[in-house]
């Protein structure tokens, strides 16, 4: 039993709505429908207090609130749309950056399409390696500790064949409460079920592990990556298209977006080269370390300001080599135990090909 | 027969037509709820739901398959105001897994042992999560809706959703496999059952 089966198998038996309940659900509808009052309240329901500033306050605008205001939100898409192709009369025919970052980015695009990607042969896999280090807790002890959990993913030459997915146990890091440390030590003797549930190499034909979701770019299954254009301006259109109405502003989500398009480790260097170009052509796109160290290697983190604080995603990547090393989510306000300028959580990618898989 | 989609359209001319969009969803929408904050939450947010997705009719456009997740939308962000009902069905999860140790449990069959065992690991790994990535969790889960749902129910990029269930999948993996041993830390349930 995976997390997602224990979590469907809880509570399962909780819900079923009493008759009566039901009626009355239905009798207070039915009296507000004879009273037919006026929509107002979207915008209060909708507000959202925000968890570690995640950029979801403005993407909780209802589809009503967004269809209703369909001139305004097709003003402000042209306005993006225009603003886009300014950008890109500006910075594309001489490839003249407008920043630094967009420089950063260029020569990784550059560099991207020069190395070109390394060749699956068959019977061979491209192994994807993530470490990533994140927060814990147990709310109940008011204890929180970090800690590092790696896999590897291995994709075969034809990725219809079976996948394969190398799960490991979380260990907690070195300042975690030795508790917590003892904890994660005899986790496999204690509760083997879980767990077993939890750790080891799982396989799964194309990739459909679990839910049976595959690997999707900008919505497009990886599959059909090839149709994605690999013009920037354009694939940045596409993304905006993809991600209208949602985020904070649509620069921020669509940043995010590429973000998550990268962090997969799949993405073929052409492809990988334009998003680097779309990142360029957003604004407030800029550099926020130039030195920034993510699991023992050294890049250029590049984020984009929210526009008020909370928490900040940055891609880090090795201009020299086009690839991209890692991201991280640096917290821009103080927390408790947390300043600002902490880093909340990071996620190394190394891709390579390998001959065997578990 | 009436798709969704119609039934909006058409109780925006006819206003009782929206209760047979009640009659649909009502009893989903309240199972929802109740899984996460209890009968007497649900009864308010799944009344309030179609109040508010009542007064929303005109301004709804989509295809049928986006009312359901519409209507899940904005039950989600109800329940965000009752964050504190929540809190206490997991706290008391979280006890009811100490039933375990309860002797009278001990003659019952090994997935009844099992489940309140588990349902105390759940609760207190959602009781960890993000705001946020605990609703595209559950949403997913407990709601059966699928990714492209939940991306139009919280109206978010499909990416997005992707991301927040793999990042609460990932921390619930890991509070799994460590909370409920620190909380289970020198007692005798858990390493006898498994013994």
């Amino acid at each position: 039993m995976d997390d997602l089966q224990l979590l469907r198998a809880t509570r399962n038996d909780i819900g079923t709505i009493p008759a009566a309940t039901l009626a009355r659900g239905r009798e207070r509808l039915m009296r507000a429908s004879h009273s037919d009052p006026a929509p107002h309240q979207f915008e209060d329901v909708f507000q959202d207090e925000g968890v570690f500033g995640v950029s979801h306050d403005a993407s909780r605008r209802s589809r009503s609130v967004r269809f209703r205001r369909g001139f305004a939100v097709a003003a402000a898409a042209a306005v993006i749309l225009t603003g886009a192709l300014v950008a890109a009369d500006v910075v594309l025919p001489d490839r003249r950056p407008i920043s630094a970052a967009a420089a950063v980015l260029e020569d990784a695009a550059a560099a991207t399409v020069r190395t070109s990607d390394p060749v699956v042969l068959p019977g061979q896999y491209l192994e994807i390696e993530t470490r990533a280090l994140y927060g814990a807790s147990s709310p109940g002890e008011g204890l929180t500790w970090d800690v590092v959990q790696a896999d590897e993913l291995y994709i075969p030459a034809d990725p219809h064949e079976e996948w394969i997915w190398n799960r490991q146990a979380p260990v907690p890091t070195e300042s975690a409460p030795e508790i917590v440390k003892e904890a994660a030590r005899l986790q496999p003797t204690v509760d083997p079920a879980t767990y077993a549930a939890l750790t080891g190499v799982f396989r799964a034909p194309g990739g459909a592990f679990g839910n049976g979701e595959q690997y999707t770019i900008i919505g497009e299954p990886l599959t059909e990556a090839d149709n994605l254009a690999r013009d920037p301006k354009a694939l940045l259109d596409r993304i905006y298209e993809h991600t209208e109405g949602a985020g904070k502003t649509p620069d921020l989500e669509a940043f995010e977006t590429i973000v998550e398009s990268l962090r997969t480790g799949i993405i073929p260097a052409d492809l990988r080269a334009a998003f680097y170009g779309a990142a360029a052509l957003i604004p407030g796109v800029d550099i926020m370390d130039s030195q920034a160290t993510i699991d023992g290697r050294t890049g250029v983190a590049i984020g984009i300001a929210p526009p008020e604080g909370g928490s900040r995603q940055d891609i880090i990547i090795d201009p020299t080599s086009g690839l991209v090393i890692g991201e991280q989510i640096v917290m821009l306000k103080d927390y408790p135990g947390a300043p600002a300028g902490t880093v909340e959580s990071w996620t190394s990618v190394q891709t390579s090909v390998v001959d065997s898989a578990p | 027969m009436n798709t969704d989609a119609e039934i909006v359209e058409r109780s925006r001319y006819g206003p009782a037509a929206f209760g047979e969009l009640y009659d649909r969803h009502g009893p989903d929408i309240y199972r929802y709820a109740a899984r996460r904050a209890g009968d007497f939450v649900a009864e308010d947010v799944m009344a309030e739901t179609f109040l508010i997705a009542f007064e929303g009719r005109f301004d709804f456009v989509g295809s049928t398959g986006a009312v359901r997740p519409w209507l899940f939308g904005i039950a989600t962000n109800l329940l965000r105001r009752h964050h504190r009902a929540e809190e206490r069905v997991l706290r008391a999860l979280v006890k009811l897994g100490g039933r375990v140790e309860d002797p009278d449990f001990l003659g019952a069959v090994d997935e009844r042992l099992d489940a309140p065992g588990n349902q105390a690991r759940i609760a207190r790994a959602l009781q960890g999560l993000p705001a946020i990535d605990r609703d595209a969790i559950l949403l997913l889960a407990w709601a059966d809706l699928s990714y492209e749902d939940i991306a139009t129910a919280t109206a978010v990029p499909l990416g997005t959703v992707r991301s927040r269930i793999n990042r609460a999948r990932r921390k619930l993996r890991v509070n799994l496999t460590l909370s409920d041993q620190e909380d289970d830390h020198g007692r005798s349930a858990v390493a006898p059952r498994n013994a």
